[in-house]
Formats: structure tokens, C-alpha cells, sequence
């Protein structure tokens, strides 16, 4: 058995996972796609619900990377064996053995084109969340023009809870994001004035809801509930929207200079039949118990972390990760006690295993984080 | 829950056009019934969600199932899959099977359509008749339309369209009354004869007798709008 762990994707959950398995003393191989480490956060400005900058985190959990091997611009090809003893097969050729494996290769945003009637792509001044998150983080938030906005509606739930593009769930940070983004443009364009168009509002974490009540109070911004049915341009490039206030039960019409789709994620299961996982009906993968089994897949020494397996914030793709490389470290000493004979049923500590060193470290055991 | 609901419930179209409806607005904001009259589909589903058979029935005795035009728009929009369309249409077969249609001005309407659409496709195998549109009905129709009302049959022959005669191209047609009667068959067996009968029968209740389902009629015969038809008295809604 070798002792080495491949984490594919080194997006925030992906990175936090392999720093921990790098404390625990692992040695570890993370791959990534793309040139840069980072993921999607590597593209936001600053994130809810603290105004962080997205540069900051990333930077912290690179700072955590020492002693990890990255391959980037590299995806996984082939996976063989079983665990404890995966080759693995990257796309540049090179194989690594592997004695568990951690899939955290994150979501992708929806496509706004799909839906149709929003206008993007068609429209100049149809843009989405993320074409937003560029501009403000320019501090050029601007029309197609290049004139600054003086009307902005945000659209919630693009991409999400709509079951005419197939995705049912909600993303569960879009709300936030636009109460974040709709501060923000406030901050920068103080005359805009900003209309949100709401199904419901979730914004269900620490901070976020207080968040809420400070663009409300604070920022002035509008919360109108009514799903955006359509948007048309008019000849001066500004968007003409129909929707119905529901709460007033009155259909409206409103023209606003910049339509903003607050897109939602979309699960990446590219590496599905690659490491044989199983996805869910809302199309990511499907972990082995939603409940008490959340990182494991039902494929033994397959792990699993972050938006891969449904929508997440921040905070909670890097707690994810750091649980998977929990359930890593725990898997793996299963086996060192198989290997001297002990009764599996009994399951030490973590803590203990640390304290006892592990046999699959070619580097001295670490402190304990705890 | 009550008997209406459950009535409702086992129409088909019902089953296809609700999932469960979150209040959205986007049928309502689609809509282009919604635009002009005191109507949106998106408090038709809510209504009907409820599953309060006091309040659907509410709606079945008003003006507002009927302003629907079956364009279909909502149904491609709804985020849940519904189509209140087809809700629509459920609740009007309910309406029509009660007799509640009759309660409503724009319900009554459905005797005109029962006469005219229903008996042409009985008789004809077709809806709508160039003959039905009569110039003083439909004045923006104008001169055009006036002139080829007035020469229908030569202008047809020149069309090479000719009116009535069996199996010729054209709306005008004559169907076989072989076909006919297969026609009339489904018309029968699918419940459609029955919720013909069931305008006239609760038409006659509403309005006191025959005779005024006759004046009601001719009224609109000759003037193009039933509302120039009174009420009387107690049916006075
Ligand atoms: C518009 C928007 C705004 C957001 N704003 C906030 C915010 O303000 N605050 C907040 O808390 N959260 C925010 N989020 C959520 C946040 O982006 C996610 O929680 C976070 O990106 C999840 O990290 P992840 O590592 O799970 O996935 P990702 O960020 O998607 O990272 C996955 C990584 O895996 C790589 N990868 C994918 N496939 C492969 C493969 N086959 N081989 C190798 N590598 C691969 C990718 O290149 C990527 O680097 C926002 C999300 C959206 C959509
Ligand atoms: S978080 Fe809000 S905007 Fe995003 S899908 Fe859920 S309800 Fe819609
Ligand atoms: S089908 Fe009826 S309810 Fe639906 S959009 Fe058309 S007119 Fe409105
Ligand atoms: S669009 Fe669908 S979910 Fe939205 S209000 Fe209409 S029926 Fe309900």
C-alpha cells in the first residue's frame, strides 16, 4: 500500500482537504484543472457575508498547500485498482499511485443563455452575477454604454428552482450574493437604485440575514417578490421587464438600464464513470448517507468534498473539505489496524492515531490541529 | 378538501397542469389575459391549491375562467411545470358539468360557443365558418371582409375553393357524413355531447325557461353582445 493522496480539483473545498491531509501527515497530490488553484472563488471580488476578499481565503489555503504536490492544468483520465492501491492517470500521462482519492471538483455556473426570455446574450445589458463580480471588483460597474447604471434589477434563482431547465434545487448562496453584490453597487453607485426579484429569500447562515436587513435599512435596496417572465430591449438599450408583484397581486412593468442573473450552480460530474461514482437526479454526485455518510461515496476509498456534492457557501465547502480529509485519515488508519490485526469494531480516536504516528507517513506526524 | 377538489382532481388536465404552484406570478406576468382583464392565472392555481372547495366554487361561478385565451405562454414559463392552461380548461368543464358557468356573464358565453363552434363541428366538422362572421358583428373587419361575406360563393369558385362540395380543399368543405358520424361518436364517448346538453339545460335554469335561452340567444344574434340581454329579478347577477 502506498501512501500518497490524489485530491482532484483544488478549489476551496479541494484545498482545504489537502492542507489537513498534509497536517495529518499525509503525503498528498492535488490536481487541477485549470491553471491557477482557486476555483470559481478565485473569480469573486469580496464574498458574503463579511466582505472577505476571495483573495484573501485563497491565499490562506495555499498557505496551507507546503509540502503538496500540484499538477495543474491536468484532469484525471483513468482511475484503476482499489483501495488501498488506486493508480491514478492523469491527463498529462503521469500515473500516481494512490491509496484514496478526494473528488472535489466543484460546480459550474448555469448557463444564462438557456434561459431564453432573461435576455442574455442577446441583449447587451443582460449580464450575469459573475460579469458583475468583475466589474465591481474594477470599480466599473457600467451599462453597455459605459454609463453608470442608474436602475439595476437583480434576478434570484436563474438556473435554480426552475424545472424548465431541469434543475430543481435551489443554489442556496444566490440570495446572499445579491444582497452582497446589490450593497456593494450601492457602495460604489450610491444614486443607483436596486430592485430585487425574489421567489423567496434564503439567506440562511451565520450573518446572512442581518446582511439582509442592512441593505434593506442601511442601503435602501428593494425587494420585490415576483419571478422575472420576460425582458425585452427597448431602442435605447435599457430592459423593459414584466413580472407581477405577487404580494400586491398587480403585474408590473419596470425598465431598468442593467439586468443582473444571479446565475446558480450547476454540478460537475465529468469524472462520474472515470471513478465510477453515482449522481443524483439534481446531477451531483451522490454521497453514501446525506446524513451521517456526506463525504464518503459508495465507492470504498473515494471521497468526496465541496459544491461536488450539492450547493454550498465558503465556509461550509471548506469545513466540508477538512471533514472529508477527516474521513480520509480515519479510512486509511482502518487499515493500518488491519494490516497489525486489531478488531476492526473497534474504531480508535483520531486523536490517538496522531498521537501513535501513522505508518503511512514518510514525514514525521505532525501536531495535532485539535 | 371536498367534493368539488376531488372532482377536479381526477380531470386529467388537472393532473398534467399542477404540480404545485410557489406563487411566482410568472404565468400572471406572461399572461395576456391578465393584461386587460381582472384576471390572473397565478391566483387561479393558488385558488385551486387551496384545495377549498368554497372558494373554487367561487371561481367557477365567475367571470374569470373565461378570460383565458388557451395561448399556452404560462406553461412554458412556469419554473414548476405547471400549466394553468390546462387548469383552466379542467375548471371550465367543471363549471359547464355544475352549471355554475351560467352565474357569470362571461360564462354564459359559452351558450354562443356550444350553438356556434360545437354545432358547426357536429354538422360540419369544424369550428368556424366564413359564414358566421357576419360584417355587423365584427365591423373591423372592414370593407374587405364585408365584400367577401356579400360574394362568398363566386369568390370561392374563382379561388378554386368552391363552398360545400364533399372532400374539396378549404375550410368550406363538405366532410362525408360517414366521417361525420365518427366525429360525432368521439364527441359522444369523450364527454363532450354531454357538457353541450349540460350548457343548455343550465341555461334554462338560470334564465327561467326556453323561451328566454331563445331571447338570450337571438339578442346576441342580433346585436353582437349578450349584455344587451336583462337579467330578471332574483337571476339579476
Ligand atoms: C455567483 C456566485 C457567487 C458566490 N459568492 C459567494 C460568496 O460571496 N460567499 C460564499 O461563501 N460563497 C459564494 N459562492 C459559493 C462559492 O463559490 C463556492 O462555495 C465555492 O466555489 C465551492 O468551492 P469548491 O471547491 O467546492 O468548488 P469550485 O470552486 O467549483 O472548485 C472546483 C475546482 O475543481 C477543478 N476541477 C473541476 N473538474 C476537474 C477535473 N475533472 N480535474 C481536475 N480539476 C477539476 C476546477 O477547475 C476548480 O478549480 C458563490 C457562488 C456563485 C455561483
Ligand atoms: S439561494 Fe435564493 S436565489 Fe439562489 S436558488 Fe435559492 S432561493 Fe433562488
Ligand atoms: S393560456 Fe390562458 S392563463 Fe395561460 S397565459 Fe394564455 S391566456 Fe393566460
Ligand atoms: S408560473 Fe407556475 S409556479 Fe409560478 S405562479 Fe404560475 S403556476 Fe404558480
Amino acid at each position: 500500500m502506498n501512501k500518497n493522496i490524489v485530491v482532484i480539483g483544488g478549489g476551496v473545498a479541494g484545498m482545504a482537504a489537502a492542507g489537513k491531509l498534509r497536517e495529518f501527515g499525509y503525503e498528498v497530490t492535488l490536481i487541477e484543472k485549470e491553471k491557477e488553484l482557486g476555483g470559481n472563488v478565485k473569480n469573486w471580488y469580496k464574498v458574503f457575508p463579511d466582505f472577505t476578499d476571495a483573495a484573501e481565503i485563497i491565499n490562506k489555503l495555499k498557505g496551507e498547500l507546503k509540502g503538496i504536490r500540484v499538477i495543474n492544468n491536468a484532469t484525471v483520465t483513468q482511475i484503476n485498482g482499489v483501495a488501498p492501491n488506486f493508480e491514478v492517470i492523469t491527463s498529462t500521462g503521469e500515473k500516481i499511485d494512490a491509496a484514496s482519492i478526494l473528488v472535489a471538483t466543484g460546480f459550474k455556473p448555469f448557463n444564462a443563455a438557456l434561459k431564453e426570455e432573461y435576455g442574455y446574450g442577446i441583449y447587451n445589458n443582460s449580464i450575469t452575477s459573475i460579469e458583475l463580480d468583475a466589474m465591481l471588483k474594477q470599480h466599473q460597474v457600467q451599462t453597455a454604454s459605459g454609463k453608470p447604471p442608474q436602475k439595476i434589477a437583480m434576478i434570484h434563482c436563474v438556473g435554480s428552482r426552475d424545472q424548465q431547465v431541469n434543475n430543481n434545487y435551489c443554489s442556496r448562496v444566490c440570495c446572499t450574493n445579491t444582497v452582497k453584490v446589490a450593497i456593494e453597487i450601492k457602495e460604489q453607485i450610491p444614486d443607483c437604485e436596486i430592485y430585487c426579484l425574489y421567489m423567496d429569500i434564503r439567506v440562511f447562515g451565520r450573518g446572512y440575514e442581518e446582511l439582509y436587513r442592512t441593505s434593506q435599512e442601511k442601503f435602501g435596496v428593494q425587494f420585490i417578490r415576483g419571478r422575472l417572465s420576460e425582458a425585452g430591449e427597448k431602442t435605447d438599450g435599457s430592459l423593459l421587464l414584466r413580472l407581477e408583484d405577487t404580494l400586491t397581486a398587480k403585474p408590473m412593468r419596470l425598465t431598468v438600464d442593467m439586468l443582473v442573473l444571479m446565475v446558480g450552480m450547476v454540478g460537475n460530474t465529468e469524472l462520474a464513470e472515470i471513478a465510477d461514482l453515482k449522481v443524483g437526479c439534481d446531477r451531483f454526485y451522490t454521497t453514501a448517507h446525506e446524513q451521517y455518510s456526506n463525504n464518503n461515496s459508495e465507492k470504498k476509498g473515494i471521497f468526496l468534498a465541496g459544491t461536488a456534492t450539492g450547493p454550498k457557501a465558503i465556509m461550509e465547502s471548506i469545513t466540508d473539505g477538512r471533514s472529508a480529509a477527516a474521513e480520509i485519515a480515519a479510512f486509511l488508519h482502518s487499515f493500518t489496524l488491519e494490516n497489525m490485526s486489531c478488531d476492526l469494531s473497534f474504531r480508535q480516536p483520531f486523536a490517538s492515531m496522531i498521537a501513535g504516528g501513522n505508518q503511512f507517513c514518510n514525514t514525521p506526524p505532525q501536531p495535532s490541529p485539535y | 378538501m371536498g367534493k368539488l377538489f376531488d372532482e377536479l382532481k381526477k380531470d386529467i388536465l388537472y393532473q398534467h397542469g399542477m404540480n404545485a404552484c410557489l406563487n411566482c406570478g410568472v404565468c400572471t406576468a406572461v399572461c395576456p389575459a391578465a393584461e386587460f382583464n381582472d384576471y390572473s392565472p397565478r391566483e387561479v392555481m393558488n385558488t385551486v391549491q387551496s384545495e377549498c372547495d368554497e372558494d373554487i366554487k367561487e371561481l367557477l361561478k365567475s367571470d374569470k375562467i373565461w378570460y383565458c385565451g388557451q395561448c399556452f405562454s404560462c406553461k412554458t414559463r412556469c419554473p414548476r411545470g405547471n400549466s394553468a392552461a390546462s387548469v383552466i380548461l379542467a375548471l371550465r368543464r367543471l363549471s359547464i358539468r355544475h352549471g355554475y358557468f351560467a352565474e357569470s356573464e362571461k360564462g354564459r358565453q359559452q351558450l354562443f360557443a356550444k350553438r356556434v363552434f360545437g354545432q358547426n363541428m357536429l354538422d360540419r366538422g369544424y369550428t368556424l365558418l366564413a359564414k358566421n362572421i357576419s360584417p355587423a358583428h365584427f365591423p373591423e373587419l372592414g370593407e374587405n371582409w364585408e365584400y367577401y361575406y356579400e360574394h362568398m360563393e363566386e369568390m370561392r369558385q374563382w379561388w378554386d375553393v368552391p363552398m360545400d362540395l364533399e372532400n374539396s380543399p378549404g375550410s368550406h368543405r363538405q366532410i362525408p357524413e360517414q366521417d361525420l358520424d365518427e366525429i360525432r361518436a368521439i364527441y359522444q364517448k369523450t364527454g363532450a355531447i354531454a357538457l353541450m346538453e349540460a350548457v343548455e339545460k343550465a341555461m334554462e335554469k338560470k334564465l327561467g325557461s326556453k323561451a328566454e335561452v331563445e331571447k338570450y340567444w337571438q339578442t346576441w344574434l342580433e346585436t353582437g353582445d349578450s349584455r344587451n340581454y336583462e337579467l330578471k329579478g332574483e337571476n339579476k347577477s
